[in-house]
């Protein structure tokens, strides 16, 4: 499967690099001026990016389901 | 009754109808009076129709289970409520006490419809107005008689049970906090205590819920 990481909208990224800063995993890098996700394996999306970018250019999702026997009475 | 003609007819509701749809109207609507403290009606009961203070002072408000209570309208003479379930059809979606003694005029649910039923579009719409004033009404009690934790719980199950057959909702921590009334850095902490209740899973990106009673129960 792939590993879902971070998305980011190259047209709200103003290339301020914050995240690429402040990322625990060194995983972001900025390429062109807009923030790309260059080391995937070191990616734990912890969301850091998400909570510090200054112009809401990424996005962590997360899906929200039920788990298998989450159940009614579990 | 004339009283109630010279009542009725200003109102914001009927100053537009025709004479002979006023006196439908007039027909069929009742005349309540309550003494102070006395309750007109209560949330979750069926709807009786829409009232319309003629004198004295009415107190429209939601209660917490643990009997808190947020008022929603103080209505005074000329004020009408209860408008919500007339044209969803759900039930009351407050309760409603005087606070003085009170005299209110009752318009039978059906006779307000027949107003609007020869617009089906204006009817259709007024219908969707109604349900989304009911949902913003349970936002608001909600807001005042749940924690960030139970609201949480609250949308986290509501996420995960529309899961069947759709598309999973993919909320951000943003996004959640929004929902929630409060700020990311909230949600996360709050997710981290769930997690640790043993409520949800956090995986890279997917909250599963594995305890569905146990998020049940903060609600």
């Amino acid at each position: 499967m792939e590993l879902a990481l971070p998305e980011v909208d190259d047209g709200k990224c103003e290339g301020c690099g914050d995240c690429v800063r402040l990322c625990p995993g060194h995983a972001v890098a900025l390429i062109a001026g807009k923030a790309v996700i260059v080391l995937p394996e070191n990616c734990d999306y912890c969301a850091d990016c998400e909570a510090f970018c200054p112009s809401s250019a990424i996005r962590c999702p997360f899906e929200i389901v039920m788990g298998d026997g989450a159940g009614e009475d579990s | 009754m004339p009283a109630q003609t010279d009542f009725l007819r200003p109102l914001p509701y009927f100053s537009a109808l025709s004479d002979a749809d006023m006196q439908r109207v007039e027909r069929v609507a009742l005349e309540r009076s309550f003494e102070r403290g006395e309750i007109l009606f209560l949330e979750g009961e069926p709807c009786a129709g829409l009232y319309a203070l003629k004198s004295g002072l009415v107190r429209v408000f939601k209660s917490s289970p643990e009997g808190r209570e947020q008022v929603l309208l103080v209505a005074r003479p000329g004020d009408t409520f209860n408008d919500i379930p007339v044209f969803d059809g759900g039930p009351n979606p407050a309760s409603a006490a005087a606070l003085e003694l009170s005299t209110v005029v009752i318009i039978p649910r059906d006779a307000i419809l027949s107003l609007v039923d020869a617009c089906p579009p204006a009817a259709a719409i007024v219908r969707l107005f109604a349900a989304r004033l009911r949902r913003m009404t349970t936002l608001i009690s909600d807001l005042s008689f749940r924690s960030v934790l139970s609201r949480l719980a609250k949308v986290l199950l509501e996420a995960a049970a529309a899961d069947g057959g759709t598309p999973a909702q993919r909320l951000t921590q943003e996004e959640m906090a929004a929902m929630v009334g409060t700020v990311r850095d909230v949600i996360g902490r709050a997710l981290r205590l769930l997690e640790r209740e043993g409520a949800i899973k956090m995986q890279r990106q997917k909250i599963v819920v594995v305890n569905a009673k146990k998020l049940r129960d903060m609600v």
